[in-house]
């Protein structure tokens, strides 16, 4: 029993889905669990933050991290996860790049509580209290609530990261890719992206090969607008399609399902601003030669640009979010 | 409290604005120092991620600057920088970057006089809206 | 990385033009600070011979690998200081400038603090790049002895006739049936006794007699392949009875030499097609020639006219809603030229000249004095006149800027001096060899002052009215320069281009094709691979180095040497803090 590597599993900042993903692996999941011992797994197992306290320095072979950074609480526990563990792995979008949470960073914190809150019509609050560190009187004691960051942080911001698996969530495909890698220690450069391709989504997607000689487009157009012809390269068809600038790796998955790619794997090794490099390629080939014409397109056709081309990667971005005023 | 004094990164092709920016320097005119100038072959080299990394460094200012719509050395680079350039616009804009800190200028071999329009007038306005970087860094 | 890198920096006085403002020594001990910089020197003036020996001697001397010059701006010197490095057995593109005369000293005279600052600080990014740079090769080709020629006008003809004389093979292709273009239309030419037909056809004789020229009349240019020294040509002949064949071709350069059109006036504009006593110059140029349809005599709208008008800047300086806003340079002498033959075979005539701007330049002022001398009347305008046909003659009104009067007189017919548009087929020529063309429509030169009759892509060339108006002379000339142009690399058995070309990481491209749809000159293709995969190619030798492809690049696997991510990154960085 103590031969086997220890694993521990966390979520920060997500929805769950990662947790659902490693899940995802099916009977795998079972070959997982006899090959490692899984020492911290909130979501599934019964240990407490003490009992990761009390392992050892550097005794968790790899910890599996998943959602971004959003509260003090996150910062607190990542931080014994480094301390204990030999590998940290940003596992999900989220963790990566700070994911659709980090699409927050385009408000200031008291707007999101504000929203969170006071605002949502199916919030009473009249109080106007919001969630804050007290002192439970009958009890005696003082209740710790965990304070909300200025803004998201992707894990790698908080924390050394060794490897990322890239998905919204990781595949199943992928997860185990990564587990395989970790686990026979055949391992990239720390730093390195673990599971996923190294090349952009086009490279696997079934419609690369019905592309164009001059891949160029007149117009955007929206999903909302028509059905795409499955046979055809969704870009070409004036969807902009995320494919060119997102790893590849998860079988692309949605083009097959008749959508365009959104970047839920990231950038590739090359690009350090995601959102940046796609509004390069798809302004690029937008073959048109006014100005206003260019700004019709973004304001109707793209609609949402930061959080369109940021959906997954706004805190891992060059600016990391929306830049306010003082 | 010292005098602000904003950095502005200049993309300059070689053809148009860097030579403009020569021929300022043949002619004696004079400019605010606070211009940092990095050549590229045409201004359709200029990515956006690196008027992003000159932001996130601390730029208080960026300008793109090519040759005037169907002048460019390379046919119709720069018809590539003004939609990259314009899109790029709305998006610093969505991310609270005031739309004074970025400019697409057209400046040809021969207009040094424009350039130093440009200059002084781009760092009048970058002055009065204050430095960007400690906006970067969000704290408590 | 393996390599240590090893960084020399030399900052140049250039007398008192850097050193006056910048403080020279401050820069250099700054350098010294700068990691990877193993020697900073300054020096009175660096691209003298002892500066560049100091140069060389330092390379070999502390092992440099990298060198970066502050001085003057790269567009003066670079290529000096390449040569230094090369001389002294180091790649030349292990090279970097930073320009502290141009872009620092001699801009910011009055703030010598604030210049060294920023002096220092284009060190450092020059520095910062230098780190990352990598050794470059020039790229070689062979060369095809050929030269292809797109018309067959008079610039077309000289540029034939030169390149044969010097034993090249040259194909003439000519869409019309005849050569000569528009200058067998211009009549007698200022000058000489010569019309422009005799012209042509001493310049057609000696090409015919010459086995190197081969030419191919009723035909048309319709793809280019290839790129400077090898191109590879198709082109069609028209055989008559709908029938054409294809003939290919293989050459080393090509001169475009597509002439122009005589702008051609908007019915009604100034009369024009709305009576016969209208006519353009260029018709009249054919009334008046002995082979035209009144066999040289001078009647138009079937009457021999008592007086003309001549109105000048028909077609240019934006004299109307549809003129072009250019001069388009031989029509005043031309004018005053035929007015001149007129008055001399018909010297009752009164002739009018209404025009905006007399340019007769350079010699052809004469010919101004001379038609003044000849009582012919001129009457300047700032607007275009208006010209009304009436029963028996035209009445020409107009502003006289001169005497501050509208005036209007009336005359039998009306010459308008139309001037010159881009021939018809230019956008096609432009797009087929991937060159440019400027906001007036005509082709683009490389550079309007230093490189008149090159092409923005190696190995074309440009002669004659396709890059802008001019004279029969400054046609005939820009062929022969074009000529000799073309012939500099034809002579050659091999051509070198530039290394800072588009280069693609195979390992990382995705195919997914933007690229491709970006290159102006289609050096990009998407190959496919053995096992389906798509890859995307670049032909160097079509590359021109422009870089639009790698800030497009999705995967950033397009990358352009010389100025690539990393290198144009580390002087974004550079510019704000040292390392």
């Amino acid at each position: 029993m103590s031969e086997k590597p220890k694993i521990a599993l966390y979520w920060c900042a997500s929805c769950g889905g990662c947790e659902e993903a490693v899940l995802d692996l099916a009977e795998k999941v079972l070959d997982l669990v006899n090959a490692v011992d899984i020492v911290f797994w909130p979501v599934a197992v019964d240990f407490k933050i003490e009992d990761v306290e009390k392992l050892p320095d550097k005794s968790i072979t790899a910890s599996l991290i998943n959602g971004g950074i959003r509260l003090t609480e996150h910062e607190k526990v990542v931080k014994l996860l480094r301390q204990k563990s030999q590998y940290v792995i940003a596992y999900g979008a989220c963790s990566a790049w700070g994911g659709i949470p980090g699409l927050a960073n385009l408000y200031k914190r008291e707007e999101l509580l504000s929203r969170a809150y006071f605002e949502v019509p199916t919030v009473v609050n009249e109080e106007k209290v919001l969630p804050r560190t007290y002192k439970d009187e009958e009890l005696g004691i003082e209740v710790e609530v965990p304070e909300v960051l200025p803004r998201l942080l992707p894990l790698d911001r908080v924390i050394e990261v060794d490897y990322y698996v890239p998905g919204c969530p990781p595949t199943p495909d992928v997860t185990w890719n990564a587990i395989q890698a970790l686990l026979s220690g055949n391992l990239p450069p720390k730093g390195s992206v673990i599971g996923a391709s190294s090349k952009a989504l086009c490279d696997e997607c079934p419609l690369n090969e019905t592309k164009p000689d001059k891949l160029l487009i007149k117009e955007f157009k929206r999903i909302t607008e028509f059905t795409p012809d499955p046979e055809k390269c969704l870009l070409a068809q004036g969807l902009p399609c995320l494919g060119p600038v997102t790893r590849g790796g998860c079988g692309a998955l949605c083009i097959k399902a008749n959508m365009p790619c959104t970047g839920c794997f990231g950038m590739l090794d090359n690009v350090s601003d995601y959102g940046a490099k796609a509004l390069s390629f798809l302004a690029s080939i937008l073959d048109v030669e006014d100005e206003k014409e260019v700004e019709r397109q973004v304001k109707e056709k793209i609609a949402d640009l930061v959080g369109r081309l940021y959906r997954y990667t706004l805190p891992s971005s060059k600016l990391g979010g929306k830049v306010f005023k003082r | 409290m010292a005098e602000f004094k904003p950095k502005i990164v200049v993309f300059a092709c070689n053809w148009c604005t860097y030579a403009a920016l020569d021929l300022a320097g043949t002619s004696r005119m004079k400019y605010p120092a606070n211009f940092r100038v990095i050549k590229v072959m045409c201004s359709g080299r200029v990515d956006p991620q690196f008027v992003l990394e000159a932001f996130k460094q601390g730029a208080d200012g960026v300008i793109v600057a090519g040759c005037h719509p169907g002048d460019c050395h390379y046919v119709n680079g720069n018809m590539k920088t003004l939609r990259r350039m314009t899109m790029l616009k709305k998006m610093l804009e969505e991310m609270g970057i005031e739309k004074e800190r970025f400019r697409l200028e057209w400046i040809s071999a021969a207009e040094a006089t424009k350039w130093v329009q440009v200059a002084n007038e781009m760092v009048e306005q970058v002055k009065a809206l204050g430095p960007l970087k400690p906006r970067l860094e969000v704290k408590e | 990385m393996s390599e240590e890198i090893r960084i020399g920096v030399y900052v140049c006085h250039c007398g008192l033009n850097i050193a006056g403002v910048v403080n020279v020594k401050e820069v250099v001990e700054y350098a010294k600070t700068l990691p990877n910089v193993v020697v900073a020197k300054d020096y009175v003036f660096m691209c003298s011979a002892p500066g560049q020996a100091m140069i060389k001697e330092d390379i070999k001397e502390h092992k440099l690998n990298r060198v970066v010059v502050a001085a003057c701006s790269p567009a003066m010197h670079e290529p000096t200081f390449r040569g230094v490095l090369g001389d002294a057995g180091l790649n030349p593109y292990l090279f970097e400038m930073a320009n502290i005369r141009e872009h620092c000293s001699w801009v910011h005279p009055d703030d010598k603090e604030a210049a060294t600052e920023k002096a220092k600080e284009l060190v450092r990014m020059a520095v910062a790049k230098a780190r990352l740079l990598e050794p470059l090769e020039k790229i070689k080709s062979a060369v095809r002895p050929a030269v292809l020629v797109i018309g067959g006008g008079v610039a077309g003809l000289r540029a034939t006739l030169d390149l044969v004389e010097r034993g090249f093979d040259v194909y003439l292709v000519e869409k019309r049936s005849v050569l000569g273009g528009n200058a067998v239309k211009l009549g007698e030419l200022a000058y000489t006794t010569l019309t422009g037909k005799d012209v042509v056809n001493s310049l057609v004789e000696k090409i015919k007699a010459n086995p190197k020229a081969h030419i191919f009349l009723n035909s048309e240019v319709e793809k280019v392949d290839g790129s400077i020294g090898d191109f590879r040509v198709t082109v069609t002949r028209r055989l008559g009875e709908g029938k054409e064949e294809k003939i290919e071709l293989n050459v080393g350069a090509i001169i475009v030499a597509i002439g122009y059109d005589p702008y051609e006036p908007a019915i009604g504009e100034y009369g024009y097609k709305t009576t016969d006593k209208v006519v353009t110059l260029f018709q009249l140029m054919d009334i008046l020639s002995e082979e035209g349809p009144t066999k040289g005599e001078l009647l138009i709208g079937g009457i021999r006219p008592k007086s003309l008008a001549f109105i000048l800047c028909v077609g240019s300086l934006s004299t109307t809603p549809n003129a072009k806003p250019y001069c388009s340079r031989m029509c005043c002498s031309a004018s005053l030229k035929t007015i001149l033959k007129i008055k001399e075979k018909y010297p009752d005539i009164d002739v009018y000249v209404f025009y905006k701007d007399m340019r007769t330049y350079g010699k052809e002022e004469d010919l101004y004095w001379k038609a003044i001398e000849n009582e012919v009347k001129f009457i300047r305008f700032d607007e275009a006149p208006s010209v009304k046909p009436r029963d028996k003659f035209v009445e020409v009104e107009a502003f006289d800027t001169t005497i501050q009067e509208r005036i209007a007189i009336p005359v039998d017919a009306v010459v308008l001096a139309n001037g010159m548009v881009p021939a018809t087929d230019t956008e096609k020529i432009r797009i087929m060899l991937k060159i440019g063309c400027g906001a007036d429509g005509f082709l683009k030169e490389a550079h309007l002052k230093l490189r008149p009759v090159e092409a923005l892509t190696d190995g074309i060339f440009l002669a004659g009215v396709a890059t802008g108006p001019k004279n029969i002379i400054e046609s005939i000339a820009s062929g022969s320069a074009a000529a000799a142009k073309a012939a500099t690399i034809v002579t050659k058995e091999e051509i070198e281009v530039e290394p800072l070309i588009a280069r693609v990481n195979e390992d990382m491209c995705s195919g997914c094709g933007i690229c491709a749809a970006l290159c102006p000159y289609e050096a990009i293709t998407i190959e496919v691979k053995e096992d389906g995969k798509r890859i995307s190619k670049v032909n160097s030798m079509l590359c021109k180095g422009c870089g639009t492809c790698a800030a497009a690049c999705p995967s950033g696997a397009m990358q352009q040497s010389g100025f690539k991510d990393n290198q144009v990154m580390a002087q974004v960085v550079a510019t704000f803090r040292g390392e």
